[in-house]
């Protein structure tokens, strides 16, 4: 059955959830998992600088200190259930492509994720990134509500 | 982990597919298994039935032969692995309509489905069926191409 799981997390509560659920799964089918968080870079438009308070790199910096949290959370989880997990971080403008091209790469065959993530009106549109990973992932995606 | 797992069978080779996974991890996980196919109301099938030779009784019958056909192609397949199966075919113009209210009703903790159906991966993106169920389903939905 299912032996490499891939965690996308978003940091939000639903992905957590989506989170617990694959880590339970491995727990019971012996897998291991990879969790992977997708920082989303700020668009370079020249004017904004003067419009935001932070610039690019602090921006960026603070989004990798968060998503870092949000990976030693999902590990801490596994560690707690025996669960073998490796974690990354990422950086994409699209994390779609970046969770797709995460599966392949590391020969995932299953992917557990949120419905939809922080953007999106809750439960009225399936998120765009879970949309185009079932789409395109390739393998199997258990879409936690 | 999941304990009731609900199999909509539509009888596409895409359906079978998904059915296979979700009684191969219905094995792995102990749980069982709730078969279910919907079946089209001949009012539904009104732009057709010009074409058609038979009439509503017929056409009924010949619809539920066929829905214990496919169920009997996944008792089989549960019954080689050891899980309880039990099955179900319903009338209704929405098959995700269905799918939901069975899942409610039966208490079940998952729903495993293909993302496409008779309609196949050419046409859409996702089965509207599919993308209905992921939309509105409490449980989480295992997606499988």
């Amino acid at each position: 059955m299912y032996q490499h799981i891939l965690l996308p997390i978003d940091g939000s509560a639903i992905s957590l959830r989506a989170a617990d659920a694959g880590i339970a799964l491995a727990a019971k089918l012996g897998a291991r998992v990879h969790a992977l968080h997708v920082v989303v870079p700020l668009p370079t438009i020249p004017f904004l600088d003067e419009i935001i308070a932070t610039s690019n790199f602090a921006y960026e910096d603070s989004a990798r200190v968060a998503g870092n949290r949000y990976l030693d959370d999902v590990c801490a989880r596994a560690k707690a259930a025996n669960v073998p997990c490796l974690s990354s971080l990422e950086s994409d403008a699209t994390p779609q492509r970046a969770i797709v091209a995460k599966a392949r790469l590391l020969g995932c065959d299953l992917i557990v994720m949120g419905c939809n993530g922080w953007r999106g009106l809750d439960r009225l549109l399936l998120g765009s990134a879970t949309q185009h990973v079932i789409v395109h992932g390739g393998v199997p995606v258990l879409v936690e509500r | 982990m999941f304990k009731h797992i609900l199999l909509p069978v539509d009888g596409s080779e895409l359906c079978m597919h998904a059915v296979r996974l979700g009684i191969e991890l219905a094995r792995t996980c102990r749980s069982r298994v709730f078969a279910l196919h919907v079946v089209a109301p001949y009012h539904a099938m009104a732009n057709v039935t010009e074409l058609l030779a038979v009439g509503e009784t017929a056409y009924t019958r010949e619809a539920f032969l066929h829905a214990e056909h496919y169920l009997l192609a996944v008792q089989t397949l549960a019954d080689s692995a050891g899980i309880e199966c039990r099955s179900d075919s319903v009338l209704n113009d929405h098959p995700h309509e269905a799918i939901l209210q069975t899942a409610h009703a039966q208490g079940c903790d998952l729903i495993v489905m293909a993302s496409h159906g008779w309609h196949g991966v050419t046409r859409l993106l996702l089965g509207s069926q599919t993308q209905e169920v992921l939309l509105e389903s409490d449980v989480p939905v295992l997606v499988c191409r």
